[in-house]
């Protein structure tokens, strides 16, 4: 399966997927024009991926702000993972953020608390 | 505009400790770089981060919405007479104050202040049970959002959300909502 690469803008994060080592990252802002055409493809990825993933998936998300429709499209990806998860494949989440911003440790902690996947929260 | 119409204006609006406002259309290009002007001007604040994040992201919610409601309208054939919206933010004692407003349809006015009715009536714990239960909803097909906007800009607001809808003619009215935090 071919990697993902999306290059961010001021507006959109970077999504690096590397198939092959099972690291995903997603890593930037995101408050795109249209969340649901930006996150588009990393449905399509992930839905054809978790087919047959990797022996060990982490998903490394380091954004630092994400507006309400990017907030439902993280959901939605955390939720494809949690499923994974729960057919016993190897999935976990490292959620990093900048410890002088609060909002960005509450949003973690909000996002962790739906998915019963392993969900660690690191400060930088 | 005539001079004396300018002064009027400004005058009108340097009585609000005024940050920000803009009116016309709003485009994608347009709220980028207003909310990059919000955001360095407080950074110069020296103001936490937690409020600085507060502010832009009430305000990149609010002036999506607009955006979004003028492009669905749009889309549907029945573009908004004098497409435009307005950002206000500015500052009341301590605490920073974000506003908009924009034409709706008549149509939506009963769901739109049922909606905020609602929210106005919660506590944070209600609201945060109310933003769970839309955020796990599936997305309606053709939305451009999330339906989680209103819900998140009452859950960081430091009192209820403001609003009022006023008629125009038959056909639309005038939304203002002002969020304090």
């Amino acid at each position: 399966m071919d990697s993902l690469r999306i290059e961010a803008t001021s507006c959109s994060p970077l999504i690096d997927f590397d198939p092959a080592a099972g690291l995903l990252r997603i890593e930037g802002e995101s408050y795109p024009e249209n969340s649901f055409d930006f996150y588009a493809p990393v449905f399509s990825w992930l839905e054809e991926y978790l087919k047959d993933p990797a022996p060990a998936v982490v998903l490394d998300i380091g954004l630092s702000y994400l507006n309400t429709s990017s907030i439902k499209c993280m959901i939605d990806v955390l939720e494809m993972l949690d499923g994974a998860h729960q057919k016993g494949q190897t999935v976990s989440v490292r959620w990093h953020y900048d410890s002088d911003n609060d909002r960005a440790l509450d949003m973690a902690e909000e996002f962790a608390e739906d998915v019963s996947l392993p969900f660690e929260i690191l400060a930088h | 505009m005539k001079g004396n119409e300018l002064f009027n204006l400004q005058e009108l609006l340097s009585r609000q400790k005024l940050l920000i406002c803009f009116s016309g259309p709003f485009s994608h290009s347009v709220i980028e770089e207003l909310g990059k002007a919000v955001r360095n001007h407080l950074e110069n604040e020296r103001i936490e981060k937690s409020a600085i994040m507060d502010v832009f992201s009430v305000y990149v919610e609010q002036a999506q919405n607009v955006r979004n409601y003028t492009a669905s309208r749009e889309a549907l054939g029945r573009p908004i007479p004098a497409n435009s919206g307005i950002v206000v933010i500015g500052k009341e004692g301590d605490h920073y104050v974000v506003s908009s407003g924009n034409l709706v349809e008549a149509d939506d006015v009963p769901g739109l202040s049922a909606m905020l009715e609602k929210l106005r009536g919660l506590d944070k714990a209600g609201l945060k049970a109310v933003y769970k239960e839309q955020s796990r909803k599936p997305r309606e097909p053709g939305a451009s959002g999330a339906g989680l906007g209103l819900i998140d800009m009452a859950r960081k607001a430091t009192r209820p959300l403001e609003y009022s809808l006023r008629a125009v003619d038959d056909a639309y009215f005038f939304f203002s909502l002002e969020v304090q935090l």
